[in-house]
């Protein structure tokens, strides 16, 4: 009981250091303001480009085109969401990174509080932070959504909640797991920015996977940050797919723009502009499976780096 | 006894920074801890602590075995460490409030903790204020009242002054004389002002991770340092007296120093020489001088 209201007081603790810490607040929300401008000045017309394209190659004339707005700020949202939960997480756990670069966790280390609780506080506060973040930034775009088109149902929010939950806490476990290497500014600023600038394209983010050659699709799709945004490409863009179906979008439109736009992944296979032939198209629940299953393997392996580094102390 | 080290060791790859160490503190006692930056005093008190494991050597607090019961010794133990280590942006509040909980102090209990220590502190203005926004002798008010937060028995200053005003350290000494005398608190320092030292209990000295010497200010002072007496009337006469008895002298513009063995020396050469000794001072050997004896290095200046 006591060790508990000891972890209750570190996290907020924690919480609160990032929280106040304005500069690096404003730096973990850099990549969504990257990813917001670069929708606003490229790539909404880009994408916007691409769907029209697809429906014009099955013959298909909208006549709705909120719908289309919508759709296009829904793949920009999944993206942002996505590699927000991997990026916020790796700044707002600079806390861990600066407590030991400044002796502050020397302060804890005198008093009776265990190693573990330390760890576990750091990786509650990270988790939750990131959160408070990420579902700041969901909230925002689900404003946008409603003002240039609204496709979503409830379930639909439930279920990106979950792909939420899911990709924050993958987050918070790998840079948990980077940074409890990491004890000085320069190498802090160099994950951050290494992770800032590569992981939207590590995990199709930034691009659709289907751009990508045959090789370096297999690549990304062996990385488990490629299901964080599988999952959320899917439960963003259905509904969206749905209503144009409804409004007379022919199947192998549909497919075009499930399979171009990573709503649904393959592995392996090779697009040929509205469709993949060859290799296994992968269900949501194994997306679910690989994301979990890699939270799972990256929480036994932060538990271990606990374990160790406690022991180690020198 | 509050500490009791005996061969404590502790090496970082081949340097030894901590080696063959033995002391102990008294319940109660100013217990100063000096040597120069390098010497083994942080190594010794981040073990004593609890930040660092050794690597040999027996380390009993409070009369309790560190390995054995870690966790009662660090409810027992309060540490100002020499910069802080506080979190500069949440307020002096929130760091009191999250390293309280840590020692299991929260709710009405910690409310009466923190106007204890208001009433010697004088945090009221300063608490709901951002660390980083506090000046130097502020921050240092907020480290004591931190360090004193668990009501410890034993409190581990590590140059708790340096960098402050001769103002503030008045202050910080003042709140910390205040505390000892009010709760019997046993105090191990490290510092690099010898006058700090000069006042305490009892003295050790370690170079080079070894122990070269140890007891009360007066006993060391008696031992290693050297009197002095200076003229400031008729210095040409005392010159040319104490330098027919080969005695050290050192001629300044406006005085004599006379470098003298002991007191009861300067009580015989005062009767009889009395026509000399008009106008003069006895200077007694001061710490800094007991530091260069025995270790030949200036704190200061290392």
């Amino acid at each position: 009981m006591n060790e508990l209201i000891k972890l209750g007081a570190l996290v907020k603790r924690n919480i609160k250091c990032y929280f106040k810490d304005k500069f690096l607040f404003f730096v973990s929300l850099i990549t969504p303001m990257i990813l917001l401008v670069l929708f606003v000045t490229f790539l909404r017309s880009v994408y916007m480009d691409s769907f029209n394209g697809i429906f014009k190659s099955c013959g298909f004339e909208l006549s709705e085109p909120r719908v289309l707005e919508g759709l296009a700020g829904s793949w920009l949202l999944s993206s942002i969401l996505a590699v927000s939960s991997v990026t916020v997480a790796v700044c707002s756990n600079a806390v861990m990174v600066s407590d030991k670069m400044e002796n502050t966790i020397n302060d804890f280390l005198i008093t009776p509080v265990k190693g573990t609780t330390l760890s576990v506080s750091y990786f509650i506060a990270n988790y939750i932070a990131t959160l408070i973040v990420v579902l700041s930034v969901f909230v925002v775009g689900l404003v946008y959504l409603a003002i240039v088109g609204w496709c979503l149902t409830f379930i639909d929010i439930m279920k990106i909640f979950a792909d939420i939950l899911c990709s924050v806490l993958f987050g918070t476990l790998l840079s948990g797991i980077i940074e409890s290497f990491i004890s000085s500014q320069g190498g802090l600023s160099a994950i951050s920015t290494l992770v800032s600038s590569m992981y939207g394209f590590i995990c199709g983010a930034y691009m659709p996977l289907s751009q990508f050659a045959s090789g370096m699709r297999t690549f990304i799709c062996c990385l488990p940050g490629t299901y964080s945004v599988g999952i959320m490409r899917n439960h963003f863009m259905t509904s969206y797919v749905d209503k144009l179906t409804e409004l007379g979008l022919p199947q192998v439109g549909r497919e075009g723009l499930l399979d171009g736009f990573d709503a649904n992944l393959h592995f392996g296979g090779d697009f040929n502009g509205l469709n993949f032939s060859g290799g296994v198209q992968i269900p949501v629940w194994a997306m679910y499976v690989i994301l979990l299953g890699a939270c799972l393997v990256l929480f036994a392996a932060y538990i271990a780096i606990v374990i160790i580094k406690n022991k180690k102390r020198k | 006894m509050v500490i009791e080290i005996e061969k404590l060791c502790k090496s970082f790859k081949d340097v030894k920074a901590v080696d063959d160490l033995s002391f102990s503190v008294r319940e109660g006692e100013l217990f100063a801890f000096l040597g120069v930056n390098g010497a083994g005093k942080s190594t010794t008190i981040n073990i004593i602590s609890g930040i660092l494991k050794r690597d040999g050597g027996i380390v009993k607090v409070c009369g309790e075995d560190i390995d054995e019961h870690p966790e009662k010794i660090k409810g027992k133990v309060g540490v100002v460490f020499q910069n802080s280590v506080l979190d500069k942006r949440l307020s002096a509040l929130d760091n009191l409030k999250s390293r309280a909980a840590m020692y299991g102090i929260y709710g009405s209990e910690f409310n009466e903790r923190l106007s204890e220590l208001d009433r010697l502190l004088d945090l009221k203005e300063i608490l709901v204020r951002p660390l980083i926004k506090l000046s130097g002798g502020q921050k240092r008010r907020i480290d004591i009242a931190r360090a004193l937060i668990n009501s410890p028995q034993l409190l581990i200053l590590d140059e708790p002054t340096t960098g402050l005003d001769p103002k503030t350290r008045q202050t910080v000494w003042a709140v910390i004389e205040k505390y000892r005398k009010e709760r019997g608190l046993t105090v191990l320092l490290t510092t690099h002002y010898m006058e700090e030292s000069a006042v305490a209990d009892y003295v050790l000295i370690i170079d080079g991770g070894k122990k070269a010497a140890e007891g009360t200010p007066h006993d060391l002072k008696n031992k290693y340092a050297i009197d002095f007496i200076r003229f400031y009337d008729k210095l040409d006469e005392a010159e040319r007296l104490f330098g027919s008895m080969a005695y050290k002298l050192n001629r300044e513009r406006d005085f004599l120093e006379v470098e003298i063995k002991g007191t009861d020396e300067i009580a015989k050469l005062i009767c009889k020489n009395p026509q000399i000794f008009s106008d003069f001072e006895v200077l007694k050997g001061n710490m800094d001088k007991v530091f260069l004896k025995i270790t030949g290095k200036n704190i200061m200046e290392v």
